[in-house]
């Protein structure tokens, strides 16, 4: 038996009695995420109506029998659930309902991340690491760093690795390679029908040369068109098809992504990460969180600079950080009120 | 020089070029167990981070767009060991060429359907299921069998494929198993993997009998008797037993909906150490043809044993002692299998 005499991570996962969730948590307790050998303290939090529910997820968790899962704690209240965190991933997030505007689910998930922003303050190492999953992840991203004020900036970050591998997935079909063999797509801006999906520093692994992703594809048209629509609706297609949203592949993007902040990106390779703007050297509008690509070393984030970027891109760029721009003064209204 | 190089850029690129990609069915592809299942195949938990893969989706008909969905979510995961992803509803697109079948798929228990009623939907299933096997699939076949009632549907599948070894056929008692390790991790404050040689003998359902006489739990770096280590007989004998034989009901009644995750896991258990074998001196446990057995087990059933795996072959574990607690709950469940046969064959001869 080996000895894990390592200290467990405290690792929170919010809306963990819901879907993304429940494919989500095998992942992280298989030692998927934060590596083979680092026991783990899961910490399960949501409403109190869903605690009956959150106590079959925790008697799976025990029937999974896994060796990495030190403890389960399932919780609604924020005290227990935000204590001594070195992690924390936000999936739980009020659902647009029917005849709701943007403007009040804004509104309802500004009180929900404020709220939470503050406890992370309160209650969690400084030292913790925030993903924001539960939309509009963004901004929902903003307030809770805005609500945290002790804790850096660089410590949130909200989901754009879904998109991002989505992007490598369609063009590796178009170019009949394994997703893998596909690098550095970029998604630029909101988690939204707005990001922009940007092969232009993409290469793909053809017949054992790195070929950029336009000379691979062949198809400018499709590569600046239905590539990018494709890749943008693909959440909604999914819905379409299965009446439930993308609950796996979110919860794998989920693992990409908290797995590269802990173990870092590899050499020559770039994530999509939704990140602090400030000081970006892209002139994207600074105090938003908006996805970049980045490497990833020591748990430390950093935008690869230096890309060329030509009007399309600029375009693109330009519309969903105006967005995002929009978003985040509703919210800032709602955080004041 | 030049014949040298290129000899040794042959051998390099040889070594460096992937395995053939093994061929896995999964049924009821379009539903829970699948969802959770799926992704862990695809990732390489099962079959080994080495083995490129060719994914096989079947459910029925009106799953298919639902089944879209989940080929689009796999296309999503950008996995590197899957080739193909291949949605169907049909068992000669399904069953060709198979290396190994998971059957999650099978008829649920309707409100008012009496248990008469769902063994005879279920054994339609599985003898058309079978003789899918037996006409498209490799004999090589590995075959699990999730969909309830599993062990007579697993028996209806071998019967009904008369030329693929009745060894390479068997059903999941694994989840069982876990539950029973972790009851028992829980109850001693040590991690589930501390806990080995927990057996589930007989019918994966309420008649299932978890037993620890031969279990051992690591307590500080010490082998101890599971007995000696919970120290609690009456426990061992009555509640955990229970426990572990209506955990799924404790499950759904919580969650509403069953336990997929976990089955899930409990399913790659099984099919990675059919795959790899088990470690020495450990044993799981699988309902296995009882042919042959050395327990007083009635023959021609699917009935849960501790076995050993090597080489992708099983081996009852023999020579344990059987004790009278033991023996009249081995036997009880021996009687509820023998009935869901007689019943099954009933209806596979009309």
């Amino acid at each position: 038996l080996p000895e894990l005499s390592a200290e467990p991570v405290r690792v929170l996962v919010t809306g963990a009695a819901g879907q993304i969730a429940y494919s989500l948590l095998f992942g992280i307790a298989k030692g998927d995420v934060f590596g083979k050998d680092q026991p783990i303290t899961l910490i399960l939090l949501d409403i109190t109506p869903m605690l009956p529910v959150l106590g079959g997820v925790v008697m799976e968790l025990q029937d999974c029998a896994l060796p990495l899962l030190r403890e389960v704690i399932p919780t609604d209240k924020e005290e227990v659930a935000f204590k001594d965190l070195d992690a924390a991933i936000l999936v739980g997030s009020m659902p647009r309902r029917e005849g709701m505007e943007r403007k009040d689910l804004l509104k309802a998930n500004v009180a929900i991340f404020k709220s939470q922003g503050a406890a992370l303050e309160k209650y969690a190492k400084k030292t913790v690491k925030v993903l924001v999953v539960g939309n509009p992840a963004n901004t929902n991203c903003l307030i809770a760093a805005k609500s945290a004020p002790s804790i850096p900036k660089e410590n949130f970050s909200c989901l754009t690795r879904l998109d991002h591998n989505r992007a490598r997935s369609q063009v590796a079909m178009r170019c009949g390679v394994p997703a893998t063999q596909v690098k550095n797509v970029i998604i630029w801006g909101n988690h939204s029908s707005t990001q922009y999906p940007d092969v232009h520093h993409c290469k793909v692994n053809m017949a054992g040369s790195d070929l950029a992703c336009f000379d691979a594809v062949k198809d400018d048209d499709w590569l600046k068109g239905a590539f990018i629509s494709t890749v943008q609706q693909r959440g909604a297609a999914v819905i379409a098809a299965r009446k439930l949203s993308s609950a796996m592949s979110a919860a794998k993007a989920i693992c990409d992504h908290m797995r590269d902040i802990w173990s870092g990106t590899p050499e020559g390779e770039f994530v999509s990460m939704g990140v602090y703007s400030s000081s970006n050297s892209y002139g994207v509008a600074e105090d938003l969180i908006y996805s970049f690509p980045v490497h990833i070393k020591d748990k430390q984030w950093k935008i690869v600079d230096g890309l060329a970027i030509n009007e399309f891109s600029r375009g693109k760029m330009d519309a969903t950080a105006a967005e995002l721009v929009e978003e985040r003064d509703t919210a800032v209204t709602f955080l004041s009120a």
